[in-house]
């Protein structure tokens, strides 16, 4: 509120008014204190970054101008070293493994579902989506481990009446596998997917749908060259939302392939740097920014549609 | 190198797969109109795949069937599928070419009992029935009698409801009732080639499907097609998970036995998750005794304007800052003595909600109609970029604390030993200190005074809060209240050492540092919808509002706040479920240690660490129980909204 204050008050001279323009430029000073401090935390780590590790553990990144050695690109390097055990590189690669087919193969799926939901009439579509949607309300953890059971062992059924045991779902050996990862992501994103995509699809107009039908068009056709086409800014919203989810997360990827090293996506890498923390205290800094370095490049790059897209993905459980 | 191969192929393989299945299943249907005998293969071929896979997948055909627990040779496992697949198809064939009523009958019948026999007689030794005529006639009647029923009920009469259910019930009267594995194999063609027998009678009954039949086919496998994917995902990865979550949350810690809310009892009974028992000693905490202070303060100012004005505690009135401020005091003071799992959930949930929510309003407020308000609203948005992981990573950086004999590395105890350095020290860097201390709690008590003066009611709150705690702290520094402020302690001999404060380790406030860190990412969320909505309040309504006299912030709280009610409703009901949920920065920072323990983290230690998969389920059950009513409004309102 930058004019806070009474319209009667403006105009007079003297001291007065001297104090009413400092109090004016309060809104403002505060604004920008309150985002130096938000920035702080983040400038601190990417000055320790650059900087040697006697100089990190001497003294604080404030201090950076003190420094004897200078800035380095040491740690990075350190990073990426493939023959390090401290490289990040492999993780990178599982959290490419996994964020892109969690990101691609849920869209693909909801889209289709959203677009039957809307368009075709079937028997019961209503109350499926319905179904659907209220799954929102699950929150993921009290999925996740049947679920691990399910990749570890497969599932069998126990006919009660007739004491007989019949597998529904082999054990495929996808525990500790990046594909257990993503393939979870998508069970648990779809109703939100499903839920965002149907709300846009349905409001295309139906007047397309009609003269594409009568062009003799089937629903394959019409998915295929209109709905899609149409959907893009949904869809880009969705894949940014959910690209970035998969990127971030911590929970699904440590239940599901958090035991193998060669599996775990860099949240978990850095995670277990943190843990022996001391040792490679020095490296965490950079590992967390090439970490957000994705992230961070769909942040600021492609800004309206992250917004739209968090703001969208806000609600999913 | 080979890795990055390796991943390639597998996104690859991952996408296409998925593309291909269904891409070749709407090809499949395509064949409905274009070429119906076409059709009929190709959809006997994958029915007769699928229903050998799974029997194959479930070891009850011969030969080259898996011989491991998992299934690892592909080979194997598909061999007979296809091969049986092929037959069925070509069976399937000779039925669509064939349209005398008669010869269908018959080459149907044929049809079915053939695949029938083959099956029997393929069946494993442990899969060979010792058939019981009784359950076998009996089940049959009755499915049989249940299909038909239903038939009638769809109005699609009789006839094929029956056989339907004839086949299914003799399958089960077969196979499902008596033992396996002592039979014959004459048992088992016999349990195998009936149902075939009557499916085919099924299939060689029926016409050729007309036109209209075809386009009914058609819609009806489209809408499968189309949905059946995310049904089968969503079943599989949710609805059977949380069920059996659920059932597993009655059973003890191995699942065996019923155990009815043993679980949930020893939740709620055990200290470690709810402990209450030191709550006498919330009342002589020093939080608790100032947040009643104003509280009654607040209290009575506002039935003071209440008989005055009529209204006392309306939003932004004298008494608003007051009530708010006194109710996070309290809330914490009971907090910081009550502790346990459960109750830091719900302490997680008030703090982050309510810092979250007022501090993104307020930055939107600010931010609005400022010079570079996008900027400053970038810089506060751009947490929600970084994981929780890296978020955790940044701000043990902050809350570092090293021995005090070498400079602090961490931002927040440097300068918390540094106050205490300045505040106990001498010289002119102390008495700079001193005269900033005061020339800010002069500029307080002057807009106090200045609000009483004018009889500006609504403002005096604020300024006369901060001049109380710049009072407290002032006095303090130049030694009045108590020796100095800031992290030092002293010694012995009277000396004065530097002191730190552990941010992450000194229990019941290292809970509220943790919070820092998600208030720190989810402010910028609230900030990004409330700026939204703010900026969507009718400009005519604001300017309506002032031209009849309202100040700047008697507009803003009865005009633009009510405006925006629905969304701060939103923001406050995302954040609850969301912080109910926190994980990762506990498991990062603490892994629930130094009693920051949360619903989430403690639910894997249990199921994992303790291998107690009853009391890692009902904890995962109280979550969702807990984030359920939430949802369930938040669900509402979006379908509403859509």
């Amino acid at each position: 509120m930058t004019a806070a204050l009474p319209p009667s008050s403006q105009g007079r001279g003297g001291l007065d008014s001297v104090i009413y323009g400092a109090l004016r430029k309060i809104p403002t000073t505060v604004l920008w204190i309150i985002v130096m401090t938000w920035s702080l935390p983040t400038v601190g780590i990417l000055v320790n970054s650059f900087r040697r590790r006697d100089d990190q553990r001497g003294e604080g990144w404030w201090r950076v101008f003190g420094d004897e050695g200078g800035l380095t690109l040491e740690n990075y390097r350190a990073v990426f070293d493939a023959k390090s055990t401290n490289s990040l590189n492999e993780s990178l690669l599982n959290s490419f493994a996994i964020a892109i087919p969690a990101t691609v193969v849920p869209i693909a799926i909801a889209a289709f579902a959203a677009y039957a939901f809307a368009w075709i009439d079937f028997k019961g579509r209503k109350w499926l989506f319905i179904g659907t949607v209220s799954l929102l309300a699950i929150p993921l953890q009290v999925a996740l481990i049947p679920l691990l059971k399910l990749y570890v062992g497969g599932a069998h059924l126990t006919l009660p009446l007739f004491d007989k045991t019949i597998t529904l779902f082999p054990d495929l050996g996808l525990v500790n596998t990046t594909t257990a990862v993503w393939l979870t992501h998508t069970g648990f994103a779809l109703p939100f997917a499903i839920f965002l995509l149907h709300n846009y699809i349905s409001d295309l107009p139906s007047d397309l749908f009609e003269a594409a039908r009568i062009d003799g068009a089937d629903h394959f056709t019409i998915f295929w060259r209109l709905v899609l086409p149409l959907s893009v800014p949904v869809l880009a919203a969705f894949a940014i939302f959910q690209f970035l989810w998969t990127w971030n997360d911590f929970l699904i990827a440590n239940t599901m392939a958090g035991t193998n090293p060669d599996a775990i996506p860099t949240t978990i890498r850095i995670a277990n740097l943190a843990g022996d923390f001391g040792r490679n205290e020095h490296l965490l800094p950079a590992a967390a920014f090439v970490q957000a370095f994705f992230p961070l490049m769909v942040f600021f790059g492609l800004q309206r549609y992250f917004v739209r897209g968090i703001l969208a993905g806000s609600v999913k459980g | 190198m080979q890795k990055l191969f390796d991943t390639l192929i597998l996104i690859v393989a991952a996408v296409g797969i998925s593309a291909g299945v269904w891409v070749g299943a709407n090809l499949l249907f395509d064949q409905v109109h274009k070429n119906w005998v076409r059709f009929s293969a190709l959809i006997s071929f994958v029915g007769g795949f699928v229903v050998l896979l799974l029997l194959q997948g479930n070891r009850l055909l011969q030969s080259n069937g898996p011989s491991s627990d998992s299934i690892t040779n592909f080979g194997e496992l598909i061999w007979t599928p296809v091969l049986g697949g092929l037959i069925v198809a070509a069976l399937a064939v000779l039925v669509a070419r064939t349209e005398e009523a008669l010869t269908r009958l018959i080459v149907g019948v044929g049809s079915g009992l053939i695949v029938g026999v083959a099956i029997g007689l393929r069946l494993v030794e442990e899969a060979r029935p010792e058939i019981e005529a009784g359950w076998l006639i009996g089940w049959t009647v009755v499915v049989g009698a249940i299909g038909a029923g239903l038939g009638v009920l769809r109005g699609r009469g009789w006839t094929t409801g029956l056989l339907w259910g004839a086949a299914i019930g003799w399958l089960l009267g077969a196979f499902a009732m008596p033992d396996l594995g002592s039979g014959s194999v004459t048992e088992a063609v016999l349990g195998a080639a009936v149902p075939g027998l009557l499916l085919g009678l099924r299939v060689g009954r029926g016409k050729n499907t007309d036109r209209l039949g075809r386009g009914r086919l058609d819609t009806r496998s489209r809408a499968t097609i189309f949905v059946a994917p995310a049904l089968a995902f969503v079943a599989i990865a949710l609805v059977a998970p949380t069920m059996l979550t659920l059932w597993l949350s009655l059973k003890d810690r191995d699942s065996e036995f019923f155990v009815g809310i043993d679980n949930y009892r020893s939740v709620f009974t055990d200290v470690n998750s709810f402990d209450i028992g030191a709550w006498s000693a919330i009342f002589t905490s020093r939080l608790f005794i100032v947040g009643i202070i104003l509280l009654v303060l607040a209290l009575v100012v506002g039935f003071a304007r209440r008989l005055q004005s009529g209204s006392g505690f309306e939003a932004g009135g004298p008494a608003f800052a007051p009530l708010i401020l006194s109710s996070v005091l309290i809330a914490f003071a009971v907090f910081s003595v009550l502790r346990g799992t459960i109750l830091n959930n719900v302490w997680w949930v008030f703090t982050v909600t309510v810092f979250s929510t007022g501090l993104g309003l307020a930055i939107a407020v600010l931010a609005d109609r400022a010079k570079f308000e996008s900027a400053a609203k970038s810089i506060i948005f751009m947490p929600m970029a970084i994981s929780l992981v890296g978020a955790s990573v940044i701000w043990r950086f902050m809350y570092l604390a090293r021995d005090t004999s070498k400079p602090q590395t961490g931002l927040l105890n440097a300068l918390w030993v540094g106050l205490g350095r300045l505040s106990t020290g001498s010289g002119i860097p102390t008495t700079v200190g001193t005269v900033v201390l005061w020339l800010a709690l002069l500029g307080t008590l002057a807009a106090t005074a200045r609000s009483l003066v004018r009889r500006r009611w609504d403002h005096v709150a604020l300024p006369a809060i901060a001049t109380v705690f710049l009072g407290w702290i002032a006095f303090r520094y130049i030694g009045w209240l108590g020796e100095g402020i800031g992290g030092f302690r002293e010694g012995a001999d009277g000396a004065i050492k530097p002191d730190t404060v552990f941010f992450v380790q000194d229990t019941p406030f290292n809970n509220v540092w943790l919070m820092v860190i998600l208030i720190w990412i989810q402010t910028g969320f609230a900030m990004v919808i409330l700026s939204a909505a703010i900026k969507a309040v009718p400009t005519e309504l604001l300017e309506a509002a002032r031209v009849d006299g309202a100040t700047e912030s008697q507009v803003f709280w009865r005009v633009t706040i009510p405006q925006i009610t629905t969304t701060i409703g939103v923001v406050v009901t995302t954040l609850i479920v969301l912080v109910m949920k926190v994980y990762d920065i506990v498991k990062v920072v603490t892994n629930g240690n130094f009693g920051t323990q949360v619903l989430a983290n403690d639910m894997f230690q249990q199921a994992f660490t303790n291998q107690n998969r009853g009391v890692g389920a009902a904890l995962a059950a109280i979550l969702f129980f807990s984030v359920l009513p939430v949802m369930v409004l938040n669900i509402r309102r979006m379908q509403r909204d859509s």
